[in-house]
């Protein structure tokens, strides 16, 4: 097997990896970044409503950045790490603005300033935007950027497993998928900033590519997830095909109704209305819909009429055009079908603020496959792309610390370790005959939704557990019937789910076990949040077929746990 | 929003390519509705039916670029076409789909984007702010409506239809495409970046390479204009020095073009030939002309605008 050295390898060219990327690569060190696709298409580019930031002199005269925190900590109903909170609301202004100097272009106020709009649980706005095409703005101003620095992109590689060595981090195995050819790649650091995994559900706002990889490499190496439980659903996905109505859309002053035409939301939070937290509406529209008050197909309407053609058209592009193409509604004279989707996945890799693994050493996580954790329960609107940011960039720079110190270096000698990865990959769907992915994926997407959704209950949890086991069983005889060696999609495909059916394992294992509802996280059968039992962090290791789960306490500063009302 | 949705039977038609055996067309069958998306659509038959069948998508919702492909003939985003509107369009529930041309093939609907991309760097695609702002001792001020004249050309996703589409690509080797100059000019009028000098240096000569045969801009799924983005970067012709033959004489022909409709009111081919390409030129052509026959169309009386001035009157344009 071809074998290639860097001081470090990325997972994943979205916002996380590119910023790890520029720092690691700025420091001087010798930095790969593998990509299943060309980063532009990575799922960064479908954030659409903007980006939170306190920007000292251009925010509202009352804000300051600990309202962001305590905004981001009451959002996560509590889970959230303060520290890390903290962390994020205080280097927010400064992030925006560095990417506005490497070319973000960023709405504008009338003095040329960076414009501001209001999100979901904000109490004062502090959402920076570029129309409804946010992280598109973003991921192609820092991929430019980072494309002029000297890092080595292995873009359309699929990354296998990685290799350890005495719990050190010795290397990673990855395959171009173009010749399928595998390669070692011998490091001391990985970074693994491989997104979400929204595929794991029927619904989802997720890109196609979101298969939760860097979970299952994480926990086959013996990696523990973090609070895998908390699954968030926005509750504006375009009934039917699922497609993202940004949040700014109510932001902007957009308003939910029912078949009634009652504003719901008067009922569920009557301070927030139709901007209260995601997982307050997402269970919301549910209910309404579940009552009889939805329309027929079961979704609700999302009003935008009266902010008039102009606004809609400049502010709202995105949405106005999902819904004419996807939907066949005129936003501008009828109100947008809507419904929950699967959507963000606060759970993640267990890493601390600077984004380390604390089971392996050089294993580092962060963005959306990491769980700082930051976004606790239930994740704010416009703090995940700061996330990606503040949290890229404080990963890298301990990636940089942590070759500054000289570590062990790896030995040279793991073509063994290497060769194995690739038999494995290949053995698990070598037979001659038996079922394909597609049979195994579609029902577990529909396992996932019915039973690990948006609300929960025991009895649905243990089912769950005992299909998603099932059809772990069934992998091991899937059957690969393409054997092209160029770009073989299906060969790939069954990799992913195999990452898939390792994550939902641990999801639904950790959901089972948390007897309280919290944030995004509601069990139907346990209806209140339970701090004396259940303010800490899950903390879950797979083991073959086992979900071996302990606990770890939250990091509280000063805010301490209150009821959350909007 | 209707209810209907109807449903009904699309039959597929498939160009599929490997190595080893080359092309072949292949057919499945699918019940689609009215809001299926081809992507959706591949997606299926793929997990459903031939999981051998091979094709890149990702965001669903345009803004990733990954899913270029031919759909009955056209250029197009899969997940931005509905498969049933196509059906209605073309009136035929059987729908081709082909890989993107001009690329070369690697697997059914996966091409090679290698050249695209050396293309696109080719443009240095990336702000090249001052020190200060770099090292945060300034920040810039943009002004909305110059953000708004940016963010056009801005929203590019890298999909490479243009680029597929366009016939100066395939016989120029030093045009550079529409998706390049789209990101090039999208640099080159930002009030904010410091190369404006190197950056004319590479796109002011490749902008005369252009046909402006406007099918980037049919094909776009961003509606970026790419042709509009060239038009706008041959304006920076004037400002500079070192011009190339191609540019030298694009200008000249351009001010031909414009000097005749002032003048006349049309496009007095002859004139403007001979103000483009000089006596000497026009002379070679002209022996050329005669001997292939065509030296009538050089020769054709041509009748001029009446009442000139009272047209730039009612247009409102100045009269010099």
């Amino acid at each position: 097997m071809e074998k290639i050295e860097y001081d470090a390898v990325i997972i994943g060219g979205g916002l996380a990896g590119l910023m790890s990327a520029h720092e690691i690569a700025s420091a001087g060190y010798k930095v790969a970044l593998i990509s299943k696709v060309f980063p532009t298409r990575s799922h960064s580019a479908a954030a659409e409503g903007g980006i939170a930031a306190y920007i000292p002199g251009n925010s509202d005269p009352n804000d300051n950045p600990d309202y962001m925190t305590y905004d981001t900590v009451k959002g996560g109903d509590y889970l959230v790490d303060q520290d890390a909170a903290e962390l994020l609301s205080n280097r927010s202004g400064e992030i925006v603005m560095l990417l506005e100097r490497w070319g973000a272009l960023f709405n504008r106020q009338p003095d040329g300033r960076i414009a501001v709009r209001y999100f979901g649980g904000q109490t004062y706005p502090r959402t920076r935007f570029v129309g409804d095409k946010t992280g598109m703005a973003l991921l192609h101003t820092l991929f430019e950027r980072v494309s002029g620095l000297n890092v080595d992109f292995y873009n359309e590689w699929f990354a296998l497993d990685l290799v350890t060595e005495d719990k050190r981090v010795a290397g990673i195995v990855a395959m171009q998928m173009k010749t399928m050819t595998p390669f070692f790649f011998k490091t001391k650091a990985v970074v693994i900033a491989s997104g979400g995994m929204g595929m794991l559900y029927r619904h989802t706002t997720n890109s196609y590519i979101n298969t939760g990889d860097g979970f299952g490499i994480a926990l086959r190496a013996g990696a523990a997830l973090k609070d895998p439980e908390f699954v968030q659903f926005h509750p504006t996905a375009l009934y039917p095909s699922d497609i993202l109505i940004s949040e700014a859309a109510r932001g902007e002053g957009a308003i939910l109704k029912n078949n009634k035409g009652e504003r719901f939301m008067a009922k569920y939070a009557p301070k927030k209305l139709d901007l209260a937290p995601r997982d307050i509406v997402s269970r919301a529209i549910i209910t309404e819909i579940r009552e009889g008050r939805g329309f027929p197909g079961g979704y609700v309407a999302l009003d935008l009429t009266h902010l008039g053609e102009e606004y809609i058209k400049e502010r709202l592009a995105l949405a106005y055009e999902a819904a004419k193409n996807f939907a066949g509604v005129d936003a501008i004279t009828e109100p947008i079908p809507v419904r929950p989707a699967q959507h963000y996945y606060m759970g993640g890799i267990d890493v601390d603020i600077k984004g380390r693994n604390p089971d392996i050493v050089g294993l580092f996580s962060a963005g959306e496959a990491a769980c700082v954790s930051v976004h606790g329960a239930n994740r704010l609107g416009s703090n995940s792309l700061l996330d990606t940011l503040v949290f890229g960039q404080e990963t890298g720079r301990a990636v940089v610390e942590f070759l500054n110190s000289s570590p062990h270096e790896p030995t040279s000698n793991f073509e063994k370790e290497a060769e194995k990865i690739v038999d494995d990959a290949y053995k698990f769907v070598k037979s001659e005959s038996g079922v394909h992915f597609g049979e195994i994926l579609e029902k577990l997407r529909d396992v996932m939704w019915d039973y690990v959704g948006i609300f929960r209950d025991e009895g649905g949890l243990l089912n769950a557990l005992s299909e998603i086991s099932k059809l772990r069983g069934m992998i091991s005889s899937m059957y690969v019937s393409d054997k092209s060696k160029v770009y073989n999609t299906e060969f790939f495909n069954a990799l992913e789910l195999r990452n898939m059916l390792d994550l939902a394992t641990v999801i639904a294992k950790a959901a089972l076990d948390r007897k309280e509802s919290r944030g995004a996280h509601y069990r139907t059968d346990y209806p209140d949040r339970d701090d004396n039992n259940w303010l800490k962090h899950t903390i879950a290791y797979l083991r073959g077929n086992t979900v071996e789960i302990t606990y770890k306490p939250v990091k509280i500063t000063r805010w301490k746990p209150e009821p959350r009302v909007y | 929003m209707s209810e209907n949705l109807q449903e009904q039977e699309v039959i597929f038609k498939i160009k599929r390519f490997n190595p080893e055996k080359g092309f072949w067309w292949q057919e499945y069958k699918l019940k689609v509705d009215r809001f299926t998306q081809f992507t959706e659509a591949l997606r299926r038959i793929k997990s459903e039916q031939d999981p051998t069948l091979s094709y890149r998508a990702s965001c669903h919702m345009a803004v990733c670029g990954s899913c270029g492909m031919k759909i009955n003939g056209e250029p197009r985003l899969a997940c931005k076409t509905l498969v049933l509107d196509v059906v209605k369009k073309y009136n035929s529930n059987i729908v081709t789909i082909e890989p993107m041309d001009y690329f070369r093939p690697i697997k059914d609907l996966i091409v090679d984007w290698d050249e695209f991309y050396d293309r696109m760097f080719k443009v240095k695609p990336r702000l090249y702010p001052s020190k200060e702002v770099l090292e945060g001792k300034a920040e810039h001020r943009l002004k909305p409506e110059d953000q708004k004249e940016l963010w056009k050309f801005a929203q590019c996703i890298w999909c490479g239809l243009c680029v597929s589409a366009c016939p100066s690509v395939r016989i120029d080797p030093e045009f550079l495409g529409p998706a390049a100059h789209a990101k090039g000019y999208r640099f080159l009028a930002d009030p904010r970046d410091t190369i404006t000098e190197e950056r004319m240096k590479i796109l002011i000569d490749s902008s005369w390479r252009c046909t402006y045969c406007y099918q980037c801009f049919n094909v776009c799924p961003r509606d970026i204009e790419p042709v509009t983005a060239i038009k706008k970067t041959r304006s920076f012709t004037k400002l500079y020095k070192e011009k190339s033959e191609v540019a030298e004489r694009g200008e000249k022909h351009t001010e031909a073009i414009f000097e005749s409709i002032l003048k006349t009111g049309k496009i007095a081919e002859a004139a403007v030939y001979l103000k483009t390409y000089g006596i000497l030129q026009s002379l070679v052509d002209l022996i050329y002309m005669s001997k292939t026959g065509k030296l009538k169309y050089a020769l054709v009386q041509e009748r001029y605008v009446q009442n000139i001035d009272e047209i730039k009157k009612i247009m409102g344009g100045e009269s010099k």
